[in-house]
């Protein structure tokens, strides 16, 4: 269960988090959401596909990082084996909450630091501290700071991306069949992907208007991102000693 | 003779006309030069009837071929979803001191291992443990729940679990008659058919209107309900009864408001058997619809509508006292033939059953289908089409008749003539009881539908003979090893998707919410 509370310096001065990658923390997944503004990083190392949230049956992108739940092949010996974590989950274990704030008598909605206390991460003894010895942000959550906001305005980006997509016709489901080195065969359902042929038939001027919001360029990151399925069948085949 | 077909005027809106319409003008292109032309005539005068709030699963491919948007159809219509029919008291009168003693489910979902291999007398053996529809089903087991067929993540018209639809028909039709007039190219004239001009071969040359003159047409479609205007009106198309199989012909039908925003929407037509008919209960998102079917042979209007508010009283309290009550008159029976030159019946037109098991709009739509997909080219091949209509809406005549006779002749409710009577045998088809022979010694299969595309599988047999306790003969040699091994895994199977289903899936009320606030998705 997570215990949410804002962050700040009094109550949480001596909090520390666990910056270190395995299973224990929590890493074991085999996929976390994404959005456009990090899909160049995102692409170089993961597969981007989408998926739908089982609570409002909305599309969002996501990074794999295996093939079935709990499996995460860039996780072995307590390290992150690639040089970009997603933001989603790099972000853990802080979250943005908001609150409602009176500035000047009028009513604003602001953005604040909010952590799970429950996380494993979270403790009073090792790890990165959140504040300096006089109550300041250290640079480590200053960085988890510009991380949230990132996610915050990546998200919302992203939902614009995905309303785009629909409009263009240009999702569609994929099966994602896996051959290993043992032959074994297996098949990943549920996913969805850029549908090419729809792309290819697009009219100029909806690539005009995809082109201006920077999504063409995020879609061709999508479609190029596909090659790295081979480099999670690669590490499948490697985790099985095949 | 030879000139092709190019013009289709249907007479009458409602559900039947906007459906009818619909349906032939998506497959026809009628919202193109070279499409059929369709025009719908409706009458200002005519309020239309609004009966049949429940749809068989048919009706998603019916919409989704139509172009609608699942979304937009749930949200417009106050729809939910139906995931069959649940019979209360059918058997035997209410016992108070058992609760739901009496009472089974007829599930839109095959039973398991359907047509490969007899379920039937393996679980015969645990009778006493397991009801039918709960052995052979997941579907029942979600009833209890109110949970839907399916997640917000299932695209639209597809079901974790197989559905059909309960919703409101006034708004249906208005919905219908949108989609049709503004994306499928529809043409809609309000006016009055005053006349019908005949054309020298007794074809229906056009029909004469108040206000718009003579429309001209090459087929025409009545869908003018009970009136049957063009069809018995102008063709003296005779009516054939069923009045001595099926008594009801009365009705009295109430909305019901829910006791709040978030109560459940049952995912069942709850049927609940009366001593001289029975009430039907529908939940749709906003309301339920509630409604008396009997006898008027059997029950006085007070009486049945003493019985309908003794059982709203449950839901309502004092209120089912003074909630204004709708009467309706049914005629059992259709007419003997619904095709006839150039002019066809579809809806009640060409004839209406009690609601028993909601017939009403899937033979508008298979009628409209067939119609669609063997639309004549030519004058020429019409009368060979009409005569293949025919012979196919007389089948389903009369299997829809056996079928809804069978619910009463195996119950064992003797508190009322209504069900004695209900018994006897010349109220019996000769069609049924020889069924019902044979059904002694073996289980109902799919060798009983001499015919394809049948209205109701042998399945559909199976749920209502075994939920209402009937006993088919044990054959001992049929009992192989392998294939109690076999009935075994299916059953267990069964059991096993029950809880997956049962953790999967959201309620009704919660999914409909869902859908409303984000849509369900194309892919």
């Amino acid at each position: 269960m997570a215990n949410i509370v804002s962050l700040n310096n009094i109550e949480h001065q001596n909090l520390k988090v666990i910056t270190e990658r395995s299973a224990t923390y929590g890493d074991d997944i085999w996929y976390t959401p994404t959005f456009p503004m990090e899909f160049k990083s995102v692409q170089t190392f993961y597969p981007i596909f989408f998926n739908k949230d089982p609570a409002t049956g909305k599309f969002f992108p996501l990074a794999l990082f295996g093939f079935q739940n709990h499996e995460n092949l860039f996780l072995s010996d307590n390290k992150w084996h690639a040089a970009y974590i997603p933001a989603t989950l790099a972000r853990q274990p802080f979250l943005i909450g908001t609150q409602n704030i009176n500035e000047d008598g009028i009513e604003k909605q602001q953005r604040m630091l909010h952590i799970d206390l429950d996380n494993s991460r979270v403790n009073a003894v090792q790890g990165e501290s959140l504040f300096l010895e006089h109550g300041g942000n250290s640079p480590y959550l200053d960085k988890a700071a510009d991380l949230l906001e990132a996610i915050h305005h990546g998200v919302q980006d992203g939902d614009v991306f995905i309303d785009y997509l629909l409009k263009y016709d240009l999702l569609e489901s994929v099966t994602l069949d896996i051959t290993l080195n043992d032959e074994s065969k297996n098949q990943m359902l549920g996913f969805y992907t850029i549908n090419e042929n729809k792309l290819a038939e697009l009219d100029s001027d909806s690539l005009t208007v995809l082109h201006k919001k920077g999504y063409l360029q995020a879609i061709y990151m999508v479609i190029a991102s596909h090659v790295n399925v081979a480099t999670l069948i690669h590490k499948k085949n490697a985790s099985l000693g095949l | 003779m030879n000139r092709p077909l190019k013009k289709i005027v249907i007479v009458g809106g409602g559900s039947a006309g906007w459906l009818t319409a619909g349906v032939i003008a998506a497959e026809h292109q009628t919202n193109t030069e070279d499409g059929i032309e369709i025009t719908l005539i409706e009458s200002a005068d005519i309020a239309t009837i609004g009966v049949g709030e429940g749809t068989w699963p048919s009706m998603r491919s019916t919409l989704q071929k139509m172009g609608i948007s699942e979304t937009e159809f749930l949200t417009e219509c106050d729809a939910s979803f139906k995931q069959g029919s649940k019979f209360s008291q059918w058997n035997k009168e209410s016992d108070s001191n058992v609760k739901n003693a009496d009472q089974y489910y007829h599930p839109f979902t095959l039973p398991i291992g359907n047509n490969k291999i007899d379920v039937v007398p393996f679980w015969q053996n645990l009778v006493n443990k397991v009801p039918f529809a709960d052995a052979v089903c997941a579907q029942s087991h979600l009833s209890h729940r109110h949970l839907a067929p399916k997640q917000i993540t299932t695209t639209e018209y597809t079901g974790i679990t197989n559905y059909g639809y309960h919703l409101d028909a006034g708004k249906f039709g208005a919905f219908l008659k949108r989609h049709c007039t503004t994306k499928l190219g529809v043409k809609h004239i309000i006016d009055h058919v005053e006349l019908v001009n005949s054309a020298k071969n007794g074809d229906i040359a056009s029909v004469k209107t108040k206000i718009h003159g003579d429309i001209q047409g090459d087929l025409f479609i009545d869908c003018t309900g009970t009136t049957s205007l063009l069809l018995a009106k102008h063709f003296n198309v005779p009516f054939i009864s069923k009045k001595h199989i099926l008594f009801n012909d009365s009705a009295m039908a109430v909305h019901v408001p829910y006791p709040s925003d978030d109560s459940d929407i049952a995912s069942f037509t709850q049927s609940t058997a009366q001593n001289a008919g029975w009430i039907w209960d529908i939940g749709l998102p906003s309301r339920r619809g509630v409604g008396y079917t009997y006898s008027s042979a059997h029950s006085t209007d007070e009486l049945a509508e003493k019985t309908l508010r003794q059982y709203l009283t449950s839901s309502m309290g004092e209120a089912a006292k003074t909630v204004s009550i709708r009467k309706l008159s049914i005629n059992p029976g259709h007419r003997e033939k619904m095709w006839h030159k150039n002019c066809i019946a579809i809806g009640m037109s060409a004839g209406f059953i009690e609601p028993l098991e909601a017939s009403a709009l899937a033979l508008i739509e298979f009628s409209a289908k067939m119609v669609s997909e063997q639309l004549p080219a030519n004058r020429q091949t019409m009368d060979i089409i009409a005569k293949r209509f025919n012979d196919k809406l007389l089948c389903h005549w009369q299997q829809l008749i056996d079928f809804l006779k069978l619910h009463y002749v195996l119950s064992h409710r003797d508190d009322s003539a209504y069900w004695r009577d209900n018994r006897t045998q010349e109220t019996i088809p000769e069609t049924l009881q020889e069924q019902l022979d044979l059904w002694q010694y073996q289980t109902p299969s799919r060798y009983d539908i001499p015919y394809t595309e049948e209205l109701f599988p042998a399945a559909s047999f199976q749920y209502i003979l075994y939920g209402m306790g009937f006993i088919t003969q044990e054959r001992q040699q049929l009992k192989r090893a392998e294939q109690t091994k076999a009935l075994e895994a299916l059953f267990s199977d069964n059991a096993e998707r029950v809880n997956m289903l049962l953790s999967a899936l959201p309620t009704n009320r919660v999914l409909i919410n869902k859908i409303k606030e984000f849509g369900l998705s194309k892919i």
